[in-house]
């Protein structure tokens, strides 16, 4: 027992230091975590951020050095960039629109009752549990006219000429990888936009229909509003997520034929790993992180503007 | 006291095991199960001929391998030995990482029965021998007997003009094609082949460091190819064509003729009557000359290692007359020794186009440039874009060709400024 514990009656109370308890003391108690953060997020992101300020070959350590904005100089003359750029915005926007579509759809459909309703329900999620690498497998097969239907079904449906593999055509080959990712993420957007659903309160359903509101206002005015929270995030990380995902395109076209399905991700991917350029993959990378900087800003001030609760 | 004791005697303990347990590190790159256990087979034997050595063998599939040796290597855990492909020798020799066997190989009791080109070979990277290869691949052209008879074709072509007429003869028929044509990853051997021939020399520059890519006759030779796909001759999804595809379109039958090694022969021989197939030298050029390209792999040491004797002694183990031949016959391979041809496995109608390109004077094997240090990016990203661009439709034979020209100019000359 230290001296000071013990206090003599009638001795004032003195508060003790405002600086140490307010500033200093508070953040000593969190410091371990801070320092683990910064050790694990903060540090390999400076360091990542820095090679793209740098010349960084993997096996040529000597010749690097500081380059200064060189590597973004390259970037803004880089067709391949803009291609692939190109590419990133429809490969996430057609999966995005089609796995939210297809997946608030089954939500809906999921909320109602029906028979076999559990079963169904555990067989819409198991595209979450295959390995994406088998997804992109099987896909592709699927899109091969020597073994896989689906060639002669849209050709038996008048969509395609003649059964042929899309993933050769450079048209076509990014409804490949998409179709693979919307029948991947579906289970994503069905299991959150669940979850909100039934947390609606029923009365409000009730009031409606007893104030003659058709199932589309209910719609409109009362399921829409109260999932629009969850829909706002749940497209922003989603967005995110397939801008970044490469591994379908890599195993079903590895970004071909001649660039078609080559996104930012992928061609991140090869040019730090193929050409062994980790400076102008960094640059790249800080490219395709501002871009989804932006978007997510843009994304949460529209959240905040439109969405009430 | 009694702890320290006990301490000493674990610290004894685990030096001495250090000392006796050598371990190698083997890392296998191009790979398949099969393979592994043929690989796993040489190396038992060589650890029961060198006992308290061990050999942890990795398998890297071919598809990542490049990249993660790269990362290996780079993040400091880098293998005694290596299996090394002919288009990455130069990016390790250049670094100066490999140790070179030129010493070891003299004193090799096997040293003097190599052929001239595989030691020629195992120097092209870096004038040493940075590697001793295990043996080559060289490309012969597969035909369908059937569906050339079917066609009408009575003999495998001999030219080139004959080559474009019996495959438009076979694309006549339905649902098949002339060519098995390799637009997809590895699809450049078939570029710079058809280029060579047509340009009726396997130079790749010129005396003052040009490339010769963007030559007249080499630019026809890539014409060739865009004709052949967008005139139909070759199916229209063989733009995207890897290995696995153009050797399934051969042996299902859907094209006529596959330009491969060896080694696709033991995929095909598994799947068609030896009567219904059978491997012809590449067609000629208007020079009288075909270039078929050649490509190897071998073993390579890095200079890290703890124990070079030993690492050579697996290397000379893994090479050894007995042990390549077996190694030779299951990855479809030519092999490295003299005399290797006169082995009855060798000697079979299959393996006569081989032989035949190896022994006239008609045919010039030609490897490509992997001495340049971009090679490998070279192959599997500028021009596998490129080229597929081309038969799309996107970019003229000569755009291509001025676009490779450029780059390769500029690789050769770093790489000559090294010299």
């Amino acid at each position: 027992m230290s001296a000071s514990a013990r206090r003599v009656p009638g001795e004032t109370r003195a508060r003790p230091n405002f600086i140490w308890r307010h500033l200093i003391e508070p953040y000593l108690y969190i410091s371990p975590a801070l320092v683990l953060i910064a050790l694990v997020m903060v540090v390999p992101l400076v360091i990542g951020l820095s090679y793209a300020f740098q010349s960084v070959v993997l096996l040529r350590p000597s010749a690097g050095g500081w380059v200064g904005l060189a590597n973004f100089a390259q970037l803004w003359g880089d067709a391949r960039f803009w291609r692939a750029l190109n590419n990133t915005f429809w490969w996430t926007f057609g999966s995005l629109v089609f796995q939210f579509a297809f997946g608030l759809g089954l939500a809906l459909l999921l909320n109602t009752q029906f028979a076999g309703k559990r079963l169904v329900q555990a067989l819409v999620f198991l595209p979450w549990a295959v390995p994406t690498f088998l997804t992109a497998l099987t896909w592709s097969w699927l899109f091969n006219p020597v073994i896989g239907p689906l060639p002669h079904w849209l050709a038996a449906l008048g969509i395609l000429s003649e059964p042929f593999n899309i993933l050769g055509d450079p048209a076509l080959a990014m409804w490949g990888p998409i179709t693979a990712n919307v029948w991947f993420g579906i289970p994503f957007f069905a299991i959150t936009l669940l979850a909100a659903l039934q947390s609606i309160p029923g009365e409000l359903y009730e009031a409606a229909e007893i104030d003659g509101a058709t199932p589309w206002q209910a719609f409109v005015k009362i399921t829409l509003p109260f999932l629009a929270p969850m829909i706002a995030i749940t497209v922003m990380l989603r967005t995110i997520w397939i801008a970044n995902f490469a591994d379908l395109i890599f195993v079903m076209t590895g970004g071909g034929p001649a660039n078609s399905t080559q996104i930012l991700s992928s061609y991140i991917f090869t040019t730090a790993f193929r050409k062994l350029d980790f400076g102008y993959a960094s640059a790249l990378a800080i490219a395709l992180l501002s871009l989804l900087l932006a978007y997510a800003v843009v994304l949460l001030a529209l959240r905040r503007r439109f969405v009430r609760i | 006291m009694k702890k320290s004791v006990g301490l000493a005697a674990l610290v004894g303990l685990l030096m001495s095991t250090a000392a006796y347990a050598e371990t190698l590190k083997l890392v296998e790159v191009i790979t398949s199960p099969e393979r592994t256990e043929v690989l796993k087979g040489m190396v038992e034997e060589f650890k029961k001929a060198n006992p308290g050595t061990e050999v942890e063998i990795v398998s890297l599939p071919w598809g990542q391998a490049f990249e993660k040796l790269a990362t290996m290597v780079a993040g400091g855990d880098i293998p005694d030995v290596v299996e090394m492909p002919d288009r990455w020798a130069a990016l390790y020799a250049g670094s100066g990482q490999l140790m070179s066997l030129e010493d070891n190989i003299a004193k090799w009791q096997y040293g003097g029965n190599l052929t001239q080109k595989t030691l020629d070979m195992g120097r092209l990277a870096g004038g040493k021998a940075y590697m001793l290869p295990y043996g080559f691949y060289l490309r012969a052209m597969f035909y369908n007997k059937k569906l050339l008879a079917e066609a009408g074709v009575a003999n495998p072509p001999a030219t080139m003009e004959e080559f474009m007429a019996a495959s438009a003869a076979v694309s006549k028929l339905p649902g098949k094609s002339g060519y098995c044509l390799r637009g997809g990853p590895g699809g450049l051997n078939g570029w710079i082949m058809m280029a060579a021939t047509m340009n009726g020399t396997n130079e790749f520059f010129t005396a003052d460091g040009k490339s010769r890519i963007n030559e007249p006759g080499s630019v026809a030779g890539l014409q060739f190819l865009i004709d052949m796909y967008q005139k139909g001759y070759a199916p229209k999804d063989s733009v995207s064509w890897g290995f696995n595809e153009i050797v399934a379109g051969f042996y299902s039958g859907t094209c006529a003729f596959l330009d491969q090694d060896p080694d696709a022969l033991i995929a095909v021989q598994e799947r068609m009557k030896p009567e219904d197939f059978a491997v012809a030298p590449m067609p000629l050029g208007s020079a009288g000359k075909a270039f078929p390209t050649i490509g190897f792999a071998g073993w390579s040491i890095f200079n890290t290692t703890k124990s070079p004797d030993k690492a050579w002694a697996l290397v000379a183990a893994l090479s050894a007359p007995d042990a390549n031949a077996t190694w030779a016959k299951r990855v479809g391979v030519i092999p490295i020794h003299k005399g290797a041809e006169q082995d009855p496995f060798f000697r079979t109608p299959q393996f006569a186009g081989w032989f035949e390109e190896l022994n006239s004077d008609k045919y010039v094997p030609t490897t490509m440039p992997t001495y340049l240090e971009q090679f490998g990016y070279f192959a599997d990203s500028i021009a596998l874009e490129t080229s597929q661009q081309a038969l799309l439709g996107d970019m003229t034979a000569q755009e291509l060709a001025d676009e490779w020209a450029a780059f390769l100019t500029e690789e050769y000359g770093k790489w000559k400024a090294k010299q």
